[in-house]
């Protein structure tokens, strides 16, 4: 496996300091760069799992229609053209006619068919060979297919059945929409609708969906609310299903189970699922499916309601009106070790040839060895930062600590990180990099080349100073090296925390909110700023000893 | 720079606009095949350019853009139907930043740009992959495929699995480029 460095979103926990590595819960907390958003606002950063998101569009995957957000419920969020499901195996089924007649033979016949081919025309699916004809599903014309499928379903007993119900609860559902609105306007609202202003029909539409109160089911808005719910209920009639539930049909499921020959004539899950009906289980009996709509989708930060992604209308436009994503905002990273033999997903590292005595990363990380390794870092901002790392501590993981003998031993780290630790700069991102004139802003420092290789990674563990400091700085890259020293015991993943904080020059000069999640304070500069992410580095798993060996590595 | 791949130098043929083709690709009816440039034709592959429309003269049959790469073993086939009793083949467009895993066979319609297909898949007749879309290692899509933007299909037959990230154009990008910028004739 190639070496990784994944980024913290501290949304899952108040704690802003992720748990350790090797604990079940971090690999959640823990995503790649380039799926994370950045909210500008909060200055933080923001994962799929906390942002908010809303529909900004709907679109057949298949005919890649875009449906009118107005027409969806009617189609019930499925495509109303000619788009169509395998109900055997998923695939996209082809509207296909009927084999001409043989006149005389075929070949002449060819050239006076008509474009469309000869009715009756069915459904084929062109993976599994379903066709529609098994099912007596046989249409006269080769258009409009999705209505005349939609008469089947919309005559189903099931969903008659629900149509009803809704028409029976709709004067209840009017009026409670109605009074949760006003109750909105009065103040009397809650968390959803404290922020209401963003409203567009969609989301309004679900929120009220959200909002209204369903009898029997235990509600959420306050006192106020639930005195004028019972009234209303009240008022509601008993409502008569128009059918009765009879117990056959599961006894004829049974008589079915029993004389099965082939697993394959039940309808596995994965054929039912996607029904809006409870549908048979006999697979034979299956019916094609109207293909369900897709949803283009605004991300909006939860904290300040920010819009952190908003696509184009288009449906099948990757572009974007807005996207602020963390790979515009924090310097990348990508770790590697020195020989490299492993190319592939490590954009924008760089892997100078250093001279390595003994192991490589190649043949793995062998338990009681010293490992050099290689931090890319790049710059995405056109203003020059410093860069500060810093190691949490790892930890033994619990397997180690019980099979150890000693606890004192068992208290002991499996393995030892050293990295530059002074600040390093990395060059502003452009696009025509002048190089001495980077150099010249950090003259000053006193973080040059030379000195950084002085003082290389301090106390943790006996490294060897070349491969710990910068390496190479070139553009907007800066490669800093770094050593892992793994203990004679160790075992299991290599995995670290790493605290990243890097110092930036700030256009505005913005007061400090207690909202930030992620720790930023000022530097005693005032345009500086300080920003700080954890990252988890890991780089591969490390290799146990044989028992027999016995010599001191460390 | 990151780690280059290595490939004897008398094994690809380097054109002007850097077009890499390998001596060990087999490539039908060139005079229908259209590179953009940049674009590496790994060893083993069969691009079909010869499978062209019925009629006189020539046609572009199979176009790729810049910094695509055609995997080792990979088939480039224009699809084909009859249509009102005549036979034909259909042109194939591959947009940029295209990479097609080794042994997969493509008779795609249309690629979009930044796609990403996988090893070992079978791309049906016709199938439209739209931009940024992904294909996973070792899937069937079956012909007639439409496969949406920004989208990951996998399985056999091919089917929806999850949305991509906002910015996987840009990774795919940087990854295609770094590609080309690694892949690099041995010196000797």
């Amino acid at each position: 496996m190639t070496p990784s460095v994944s980024y913290h979103c501290p949304c899952l926990s108040d704690d802003p300091v992720p748990p350790p590595p090797n604990a079940p819960s971090s690999s959640y907390g823990f995503h790649p760069l380039h799926e994370l958003f950045f909210c500008e606002e909060c200055d933080a950063v923001r994962c799929n799992r906390c942002v908010s998101v809303e529909v900004s569009g709907y679109y057949c995957p298949n005919c890649l229609f875009e449906v009118p957000s107005a027409s969806v419920r009617a189609e019930k969020n499925r495509c109303a053209r000619n788009c169509f499901m395998c109900p055997n195996c998923r695939n996209t089924l082809s509207v296909v006619p009927s084999d001409p007649q043989d006149a005389d033979d075929g070949r002449s016949l060819g050239a006076n068919l008509s474009a469309v081919g000869e009715p009756p025309f069915f459904l084929y699916c062109s993976f599994c060979r379903w066709d529609s004809a098994e099912v007596d599903i046989t249409f006269e014309k080769p258009t409009g297919l999705a209505a005349q499928l939609q008469k089947f379903e919309d005559s189903a007993p099931d969903s008659l059945e629900f149509e009803r119900l809704k028409e029976h609860f709709e004067p209840f559902l009017r009026a409670s929409s109605s009074s949760s609105a006003a109750a909105s306007l009065s103040g009397h609202s809650h968390a959803a609708h404290a922020h209401a202003t963003p409203v567009n029909p969609i989301t309004a539409a679900a929120s009220s969906a959200l909002a209204r109160d369903i009898p029997g089911v235990g509600k959420y808005t306050p006192a106020p609310r639930g005195r004028r719910d019972k009234g209303a209920r009240d008022e509601i009639s008993e409502y008569r299903s128009r059918v009765e539930v009879k117990g056959t049909k599961d006894g004829s499921n049974v008589d079915f189970m029993r004389r099965l020959e082939e697993v394959s004539q039940v309808a596995a899950f994965g054929q039912r699922w996607a029904n809006s009906w409870t549908t048979t289980l006999h697979s034979s009996e299956l019916k094609p499916l109207r293909i369900p709509l897709h949803s283009k989708k605004t991300k909006r930060c939860s904290a300040c309601r920010h819009i952190l992604i908003k696509p184009e209308q288009k449906a099948q436009s990757v572009r974007f009106k807005i996207k602020l994503v963390a790979a515009n905002y924090i310097p990348a990273m990508t770790v590697a070790f020195p020989p490299s033999p492993d190319p592939i997903r490590q954009r924008g590292a760089g892997t100078k040839q250093v001279p390595t005595e003994g192991a490589s990363g190649a043949s793995g990380l062998q338990a009681g060895g010293t490992f050099p390794f290689h931090l890319a870092l790049t710059n995405p901002l056109y203003d020059p930062i410093h860069v500060r790392l810093a190691v949490q501590r790892p930890v033994p993981p619990p397997s180690s600590s019980s099979s150890s003998a000693s606890p004192e031993k068992a208290r002991r780290p499996p393995f030892a990180v050293s990295l530059p630790q002074s600040a390093f700069p990395i060059a502003a991102f452009a696009e025509a990099w002048e190089y001495e004139d980077d150099e010249d802003m950090f003259v000053g420092e006193d973080d040059e080349f030379g000195g950084l290789d002085r003082e290389r990674g301090g106390g943790a563990g006996g490294g060897k100073g070349k491969a710990v400091g910068v390496l190479e700085r070139r553009a907007n890259v800066t490669v800093v090296g770094g050593e892992v020293v793994v203990g004679r015991d160790a075992k299991g993943p290599l995995k670290f925390n790493m605290l990243v904080s890097y110092t930036y020059r700030s256009d505005d000069p913005l007061a400090e909110d207690d909202v930030r999640a992620t720790p930023s304070r000022k530097e005693k500069v005032p345009e500086m700023k300080t920003f700080s992410f954890y990252t988890v580095v890991d780089l591969g798993t490390i290799i146990p000893r044989p028992r027999t060996s016995a010599s001191e590595v460390v | 720079m990151q780690t280059p791949i290595y490939y004897p130098k008398a094994e690809f043929i380097e054109t002007d606009t850097g077009n890499k083709v390998s001596r060990r690709a087999t490539i039908s009816g060139p005079q229908n095949i259209i590179l953009g440039g940049k674009t590496i034709i790994s060893n083993g592959a069969i691009i079909r350019g010869d499978l062209k429309r019925a009629g006189p003269g020539h046609a572009v049959v199979i176009s790729l853009g810049r910094y695509c790469l055609v995997g080792e073993g990979c088939v480039m086939r224009p699809p084909y139907k009859t249509y009102r009793g005549a036979f034909n083949y259909y042109p194939m467009k591959v947009g940029d930043y295209v990479h097609i895993g080794a042994n997969t066979i493509v008779e795609a319609a249309t690629i979009g740009n930044h796609v990403e297909i996988g090893k070992n898949c079978v791309i049906g007749k016709f199938t439209i992959i739209k931009d940024c879309a992904k294909i996973a290692d070792n899937s069937i899509i079956p012909p007639n495929t439409v496969i949406p933007a920004l989208t990951l299909f996998a399985g056999s037959p091919g089917h929806f699995v999850e949305d991509l990230p906002e910015s996987t154009q840009e990774v795919v990008e940087a990854h295609t480029k770094s590609y080309y910028a690694r892949f690099q004739a041995a010196e000797r």
